[in-house]
């Protein structure tokens, strides 16, 4: 096919998309409406992604020593820690001393008749240990466990089945969103594969002409793709616009009210971070489901 | 130039529309196909065009067989035809002028070409004045004979008029009708399917009458007759 035949079949599927105005209209807000969602449930993922790994991220292992370990015993222990530290293991920790320990007690417990007999002598010294990746937990807490000045009664504070069970769940809801978006693809195809038939059947004596005249079923069908492709554009953008005005007035709703809860640890993401892969994502979507729908409503008319 | 033996076409509904159909139209003639509704008129002229397939033996069309005929080399075969019908059948959206180039523009025509063609064809019509009319703004006269310049102006060695003044006026269909034999004395063959009785015993062509899907009579110089 020649470039100016191609230019001019562009040509004639952007005049198509005008002239037809309300039926253009139509299927763009199909595209508009199915984006919209998929952007919503897209969202929604990401954001609970974020949450679960920066709740992965403030996961600590807790190390208390017996309170009557030794200088020794103690040092032992700050080692290994700045030995793992430097080996990009345990991207932080903090130790608490006999007298923090008090101090925090004291400011916790606020009554004074328990705080009797209670001394910084008789309170372990204690360490918490940020990781750099969870996955290093299990390791870790091995080689914590074998240092005499350990106490290992209590076990070491760390949830981890705790946080198996929510990458678990995180590994499920990963496909569920997945399955969620194939099947809104394949509902967004059909509704505008449906809307593009009518565009295609007002125009099936068009069609018929051009069969007529010997036209190659390529150069009738390239006008409807580059309408359908020109709906999908056009409705991922005004898609894109209503995702991210919705997105943000919902988030500063939720942010205020999560933090009004106490729980602050919780946060919806910013809409800006991710624009970028929300407009990737809609504009690849909205073009692939324009042109698939132009080509399946176009198909039947094609055998005259 | 266009050979039918021993062609028959039986619709998918059991309709028969052609029985055992052998023909020669030889390059320049010009031929009425007559008969009344039913007679298979319609299928003679779409198994032309390949708008239907034989069920049963062959048809030749400009060195291309319809039988068996590859999806995509139809639109090949259309391009050596010129078609025109009992409505028309311009798109509405565009003017005079584009709908014929149109028809250029599919072949991928040069721009150039098109420029050149385009109102020779026009011109060839009389209808040099209505270029930049859109159908709705032309008489059914002008409008046929717009069609008739879209189906001349890649220069097809075949024009097909399906019932070309079924929607016209008498006058304007004598208009029509001259037009045509000017196109044949160019040496184009001309077949045209009509039931208008005037029109055929004036002009005295060759006539073929179907009845029930068969030829019960083809005759140069011939006439309407009322026989069926």
């Amino acid at each position: 096919m020649k470039i100016r035949t191609l230019r001019l079949l562009a040509k004639e599927g952007t005049n198509n998309l005008y002239k037809n105005k309300l039926m253009s209209l139509a299927s763009i807000m199909t595209v508009v409406a199915a984006l919209f969602f998929l952007g919503i449930v897209l969202l929604i993922a990401v954001n609970i992604t974020s949450n679960i790994e920066a709740m992965k991220r403030d996961l600590d292992i807790t190390v208390f020593l017996k309170v009557d370990a030794s200088d020794f015993e103690r040092e032992e222990v700050i080692a290994y820690i700045e030995r793992e530290k430097e080996a990009g293991v345990i991207s932080q920790y903090r130790m608490e001393t006999k007298e923090q320990a008090y101090e925090n007690i004291k400011s916790e417990l606020k009554n004074e008749a328990l705080l009797k007999g209670l001394s910084a002598e008789n309170l372990p010294e204690s360490f918490y240990i940020k990781l750099t990746d969870p996955a290093y937990s299990d390791e870790v807490i091995v080689q914590l466990t074998k240092f005499t000045g350990v106490n290992t009664e209590y076990g070491i504070g760390y949830n981890k089945s705790g946080l198996e069970r929510l990458e678990k769940i995180l590994k499920v809801f990963n496909y569920i969103v997945m399955v969620i978006l194939v099947i809104l693809m394949v509902i967004a195809v059909f509704l505008i594969s449906n809307t593009i038939r009518l565009t295609v059947y007002a125009r099936r004596r068009e069609i018929e002409i051009m069969k007529y005249v010997g036209a190659l079923d390529s150069f009738i069908r390239w006008p409807f793709i580059v309408e359908g492709i020109l709906i999908g554009f056009v409705g991922a953008l005004a898609s894109f616009f209503a995702t991210s005005q919705a997105y943000t007035w919902l988030q500063n709703v939720l942010n205020s009210i999560l933090s009004s809860m106490g729980l602050s640890t919780l946060r919806i993401i910013e809409f800006s971070p991710v624009a970028l892969h929300i407009f990737a994502i809609y504009a690849i979507f909205g073009v692939m489901i324009g042109g698939v729908g132009s080509i399946l409503s176009v198909r039947k008319h094609l055998n005259v | 130039m266009i050979r039918f033996v021993d062609t028959t076409k039986v619709y998918s509904n059991g309709v028969v529309g052609l029985k055992n159909v052998t023909v020669n139209i030889e390059k320049g003639e010009f031929v009425f196909v007559i008969g009344a509704s039913g007679s298979g008129k319609s299928t003679f002229l779409k198994l032309i065009m390949h708008e239907e397939a034989p069920t049963e033996g062959e048809v030749y069309v400009n060195g291309y067989s319809i039988h068996n005929m590859p999806r995509s080399e139809i639109p090949y075969l259309r391009r050596s035809l010129g078609v025109v019908f009992q409505d028309f059948r311009l798109l509405p959206n565009k003017t005079a002028y584009e709908n014929v180039a149109f028809a250029m523009q599919i072949v991928e025509a040069s721009p150039r070409e098109i420029r050149r063609q385009v109102p020779l064809a026009l011109a060839l019509v009389g209808l040099s004045k209505k270029a930049k009319a859109y159908p709705n703004q032309m008489s059914g006269g002008e409008q046929q004979r717009i069609a008739l310049a879209r189906a001349l102006v890649n220069n097809p060695s075949v024009l097909i008029a399906d019932e070309p003044t079924g929607n016209l006026d008498p006058k304007t269909s004598w208009e029509i009708i001259n037009l045509l034999e000017e196109i044949n004395q160019r040496g184009t063959t001309v077949v045209v399917a009509t039931h208008e009785k005037d029109i055929v015993d004036t002009l005295k062509k060759r006539v073929i009458v179907l009845d029930r899907g068969e030829i019960i009579r083809d005759e140069q110089k011939g006439l309407y007759l009322n026989e069926n």
